[in-house]
């Protein structure tokens, strides 16, 4: 069992962190309002991403997830819904 | 005997001459000598349904879809297979190959894109018929109906064509060698797409290939996630299977990208001595290696690791080597293989048992087109041999402008001969003379197939790639060409110059090839424009279009990306003005 549930503002900011080293594009210009698609994120990162939250919150995760919630805020909003539940 | 013979990797024994006239045959002899066998397994995502089918229900089940197309088809017409992950696909597959039809495997287009290459290549082959399932069409992807919708085009559902539900009224044709068994469309632009025109005598000439190469028998259980639209997973994985009448057992590709230790889970549990795939597979099983997940896995079954499809890193085979040693993996079980399409599929690969060679060559030499051994002060450049020419093919190294052999240590184009040479591109005179039937300067009639890339033939004949004359973009497996990619960036902003940019790939930190665009901006735009708005409007267009993440934008100066005389993109030279910090940047 977690010791500890990530807030919304934590995975928000893991995001974030994530996608700047993934996409190797400067943190400044993540913008957590912005859709994944904007970011040119392909279907291989997206998949890659999702299996590191797996990793990180013990949830499982499908790729669709990133339709579903496309911006950061938004699957930051859902997942913490989730991992708290 | 022309002088120039001296020159060819030397003649490998001749391949035994296949029993098999077609590749239907193949199947009936699987379904009649072991009608029980398994000869497909399907493991799903977590929680899917478990499929499997013996050779004697793959023919029955086969032979009832075609008896539905033998309704209306006439030999020769064309069928696109459009299926997700599963083994609908096989059936169709050989339900073509028994009615005479031909099989156009296709990625199913993906929702969000507009312009992909699904609407060129039905333009292309005039298919007279979309097979798939009921569910994918009705259910899941309604929109494709009007996608596909065309002259006279005709769905057909393989999960409803129910095994002796049809009158058998004509007999089914008998195909020969010199019969069309698929098209291949994994060359040409989105926008003039090429279709590699399949027989079933070169399938069966490269599956026999394949099995001497790789010491396959009925024993050789495969595992693949490679799709069955790539030409990978089909001939190397589901077909070699068959010829060899082994199991294949079949993975999703998003299952394998999400837990890729399942692909090596898998090998485990079915004991397989085949599985494979692009370089970047390998690289995946090691950064998500866990030692907890892999508790009593035992890997000294797999025998052939086959890595081809991309660029073959030493450092992949050696990282991937030692991280799953302990399970039993015996390094010598990577073969780097070459191949393309053209060739049916495979073109050079080590023998089973054989391992990887690598050679250190200098990095100046190699810009000339020569190999040196590099000197141990330098930093070389690492390659790794793709193994010795196939039994019964022929592997030339010429220089392409003057048509004459090189001898071992020269770069030059890599030249093809053989039975498994395709007969050429679908209704494409003019490319297929081009690429199809190269001659050398005193060859006689022999003719070649060029193939575009840059290679040497060390003394012990092993094929090594040092480059490439095409500007080709190969990621993860897949090819993209620049000129799509470039035309993408240029319809997404009003600000970007027609034919004024150029698209390439770099290797990262960790040796993968990554995209960058280099794009010129018009002069009326120049002052304060928002160039991060611009470069996030061509990520988003090149996610969409091509399933690609950009590494780098770069917008430049108008009139400043280089060009021949005649107005050509030089993307080679952007590439070399990119990397050493030359380009003009608004």
């Amino acid at each position: 069992m977690r010791a500890e549930i990530p807030s919304e503002a934590a995975i928000r900011d893991w995001c974030a962190e994530y996608l700047a080293r993934a996409l190797d594009l400067p943190a400044h210009t993540i913008d957590v309002a912005t859709t994944f698609a904007r970011m040119g994120l392909d279907s291989a990162n997206s998949v890659f991403l999702i299996v590191e939250l797996e990793d990180w919150l013990g949830l499982e995760l499908t790729p669709d997830l990133l339709f579903e919630h496309p911006t950061i805020c938004e699957l930051a909003h859902h997942l913490a819904e989730r991992a708290s539940r | 005997m022309s002088k120039t013979t001296a020159y060819f990797a030397p003649p490998a024994e001749s391949a035994k001459k296949s029993e098999f006239s077609s590749f239907v045959d193949v199947l009936r002899r699987c379904a009649a000598e072991q009608p029980d066998d398994p000869a497909y397994i399907f493991l799903p995502d977590r929680g899917g349904q478990r499929l499997s089918l013996t050779f004697a229900e793959l023919y029955a089940r086969a032979e009832a879809v075609a008896m539905r197309l033998a309704e209306q088809a006439k030999i020769g017409d064309r069928a696109v297979l459009l299926f997700g992950p599963g083994l609908d696909f096989i059936v169709a597959f050989f339900a073509c190959l028994l009615a005479g039809v031909i099989a156009v495997p296709m990625m199913v287009p993906r929702r969000v894109s507009s312009s992909d290459a699904s609407a060129a290549v039905l333009a292309d082959c005039v298919p007279r018929f979309a097979m798939t399932r009921r569910d994918l069409l009705t259910i899941t992807r309604p929109d494709l109906t009007e996608r596909f919708q065309t002259n006279r085009l005709d769905w057909v559902f393989v999960d409803t064509c129910a095994v002796g539900s049809v009158e058998r009224q004509n007999p089914l044709p008998l195909a020969g060698r010199d019969d069309i068994a698929f098209l291949q469309y994994t060359s040409g632009s989105t926008s003039t797409p090429k279709g590699v025109v399949v027989k079933h005598g070169n399938l069966i000439e490269n599956s026999e290939m394949i099995r001497i190469t790789f010491g396959n028998t009925r024993r050789s259980t495969h595992v693949s996630w490679v799709p069955l639209y790539h030409d990978m997973g089909l001939i190397l994985n589901a077909l070699q299977s068959l010829y060899v009448g082994a199991l294949c057992v079949i993975m999703t590709p998003v299952g394998f990208m999400q837990r890729p230790l399942s692909w090596l889970r898998a090998i485990h549990d079915y004991r397989a001595e085949v599985a494979g795939g692009p370089n970047f597979s390998f690289d995946l099983c090691v950064r998500r290696h866990r030692s907890e997940e892999l508790q009593g896995i035992d890997l000294s079954c797999w025998k052939v690791a086959v890595n081809g499809a991309e660029h073959v890193r030493a450092n992949t085979i050696e990282r991937f080597a030692s991280t799953f040693a302990p399970y039993g993996f015996d390094a010598k079980t990577i073969l780097p293989a070459y191949g393309m399409a053209e060739a049916t599929l495979l073109i050079s690969a080590n023998r089973r048992g054989t391992g990887a060679n690598t050679r250190k060559v200098d990095r100046d030499a190699l810009q000339r087109n020569q190999i040196v051994a590099s000197a141990p002060e330098q930093d070389p450049l690492v390659l790794v041999g793709c193994g010795r020419q196939l039994s019964g093919e022929r592997l030339a190294i010429v220089d392409p402008e003057t048509r004459t052999p090189l001898g071992p240590a020269l770069v030059g184009e890599v030249w093809v001969a053989g039975p498994h040479i395709a007969a050429g591109y679908w209704r494409n005179a003019e490319a297929t003379s081009s690429v199809f039937r190269a001659r050398m300067v005193s060859g006689g009639g022999q003719c070649w197939l060029r193939t575009g890339d840059l290679g040497f033939l060390d003394e012990d004949g092993e094929l090594y790639i040092a480059g490439r004359i095409k500007d080709l973009i190969i990621i993860r497996g897949i090819n993209h060409y620049p000129q799509d990619i470039e035309e993408t960036v240029q319809n997404c902003h009003a600000a970007l110059r027609r034919h004024c940019g150029a698209v390439f790939s770099v290797p990262d930190q960790e040796d993968e090839e990554q995209l960058v665009v280099v794009q010129e901006v018009e002069r009326s735009f120049r002052r304060g424009i928002a160039t991060d708005e611009i470069a996030a409007t061509i990520r988003e267009a090149i996610a969409r279009e091509h399933e690609l993440a950009t590494r780098e934008v770069v917008l430049i100066r108008t009139g400043s990306l280089p060009k021949t005389t005649s107005g050509k993109v030089q993307r080679q030279l952007t590439r070399q003005m990119f990397l050493t910090g030359a380009l003009l940047p608004v």
